[in-house]
């Protein structure tokens, strides 16, 4: 009986991407550590520069909600304008036990979604014209639910924080370029500056790499929970299928200069053929297509 | 602290479990709504989840179904079980003792938490008629532990009013969401 009781719970749970996410967080750390020992080292006034990025990184959690929503053309629905999906929202909201979320719409046929916002109480779900034309109502609920999973595990927080050293590391590479950092130069500034400099590209590279990862780990905890939440893991594979079949047929300018935005839809509105997925905010549609199969043989009981 | 961890982890999604205990204090409040506010108890309710696509979800159905049955013979009630649009599935209970009615909810909304399925549970709505005849719901949702007003009119508008008073005038008697952003509408309910 009890562990029966606790039968949605198990499915919740993924061990693996958990030691992954573990994984990845440690190495940050350690990367970060590496980083401040190294800033510190260098005479540079290192109080000065983590002030500076965490108001900018503060500025950044707070703004990006409005920012983002005016950057993308984002409208939030009225009461009573668009009741199904405001309906649908709420319901889901409630299922997942957070708080109404606002609803916005963006008027472009490129069909895509995305969540933004600081926590539970302040956090709007943004859909396109084009993925309510193109999706039925429960694809259209499991792409929801996937956006108020992100909404729940408060992935733009943590991303925001986790990347945070990130952040200070391409800053203080670029002072250092800019003001003479580069190899000529090296000597008479002395070695501390030139360790600074090797240390914070190597900070960026490395971190913005683990931060990738991260966010793809993160892309499958939300695909797992929405498939659980809805109840039906491949009513989202079948989703995620047609927007990026669709996504990769409609050329358009609108969403795609919005780059900096990538990690936050669905399904990224850039997909340059050339990406190696070392270099993806989102792991490739087959390999989600291919955990929630798997999640469904779970709730059967086939695996 | 475990918290935090959840949240770094990415496990703050995960579902979250029922909290059956404070539904049954609807009994008391529906005899204060009707002797003092003049709101007459219908003798319906319905019991509201979202149903999964599992072998072991349909076997929780079953039983589900059996032990209403079972109920049904035993008090002078009716059910019947209805998916709606949005391919919730509804449990709606017909009985004039209201108190019975409170109690089958609440046991079938256990037979799913026991299968495992509590996760899944959305909400249990109850119909109050004001002396106009126009409905109000007390609807209790299951992830809060709470009672949340709901006074629908004609083109999906809500009587705001109607609902905080009788929130600020049910607080000691009923577990009441105070935050109204958590009053989450359910249009179309089939009681």
């Amino acid at each position: 009986m009890v562990y029966s009781m606790r039968r949605v719970e198990r499915w919740a749970r993924d061990p693996e991407l958990t030691i992954r996410m573990v994984l990845v967080l440690f190495g940050l750390g350690l990367l970060y550590i590496l980083f401040l020992t190294a800033l510190i080292a260098s005479g540079i006034d290192t109080v000065a520069v983590l002030v500076f990025a965490a108001v900018f990184a503060f500025l950044q959690v707070v703004l990006s909600e409005p920012l983002a929503l005016a950057s993308v053309g984002a409208r939030i629905l009225k009461p009573g304008e668009q009741p199904r999906l405001q309906e649908m929202v709420e319901r889901v909201a409630a299922l997942a036990g957070i708080p109404r979320i606002r609803v916005g719409i963006i008027e472009t046929p490129m069909p895509n979604a995305f969540a933004i916002g600081k926590g539970l109480r302040s956090s709007t779900v943004v859909v396109t014209r084009g993925l309510l034309d193109l999706l039925d109502d429960e694809e259209l609920e499991a792409v929801i639910a996937h956006e108020i999973a992100h909404v729940r595990n408060r992935d733009v927080l943590v991303m925001t924080i986790a990347g945070f050293f990130v952040v200070v590391a391409q800053l203080v590479f670029r002072i250092l370029f800019w003001s003479g950092g580069g190899s000529s130069d090296r000597n008479r500034r002395g070695s501390g500056l030139a360790i600074a400099f090797m240390v914070s590209l190597l900070v960026w590279i490395l971190g913005q790499l683990l931060l990738l990862a991260l966010s793809r780990y993160r892309e499958f905890v939300a695909d797992r929970m929405a498939g659980i939440l809805t109840g039906r893991p491949l009513t989202l594979a079948s989703a995620l299928l047609k927007i990026s079949g669709q996504i990769s047929r409609i050329p358009s300018r609108d969403l795609r200069e919005v780059q900096e935005m990538a990690a936050f839809f669905i399904i990224p509105p850039l997909r340059g053929e050339s990406l190696l997925a070392l270099f993806s905010t989102h792991p490739p549609v087959s390999e989600r297509v291919r955990r929630l199969e798997q999640l469904q043989r779970q709730l059967e009981g086939l695996a | 602290m475990k918290r935090l961890f959840d949240i770094l982890f990415g496990r703050a999604a995960r579902p979250v479990p029922p909290r059956v205990e404070g539904l049954i204090a609807i009994s008391t409040a529906a005899i204060t709504m009707e002797a003092q506010l003049g709101f007459v108890p219908r003798p319906i309710a319905g019991l509201v989840f979202k149903p999964m696509e599992s072998v072991y979800f349909e076997r929780a159905q079953e039983e589900l179904d059996g032990v209403l049955q079972i109920a049904v013979k035993e008090t002078n009630s009716t059910y019947r079980i209805w998916t709606d649009s949005y391919r919730y599935r509804w449990v709606i209970l017909e009985d004039p003792d209201f108190e019975d009615l409170v109690t089958t909810i609440q046991g079938a909304s256990q037979i799913l938490t026991e299968h495992g399925f509590g996760e899944q549970l959305l909400a249990a709505v109850f119909r109050f008629d004001d002396r106009e005849g126009r409905p109000f719901y007390w609807i209790y949702q299951f992830k809060l532990g709470k009672f949340t007003p709901f006074a629908p009119r004609e083109g999906r508008r809500r009587d705001e009013t109607q609902e905080l008073r009788l929130v600020a005038l049910l607080e000691r008697e009923l577990p009441v969401e105070r935050r109204p952003e958590l009053w989450y509408a359910l249009w179309d309910i089939p009681v």
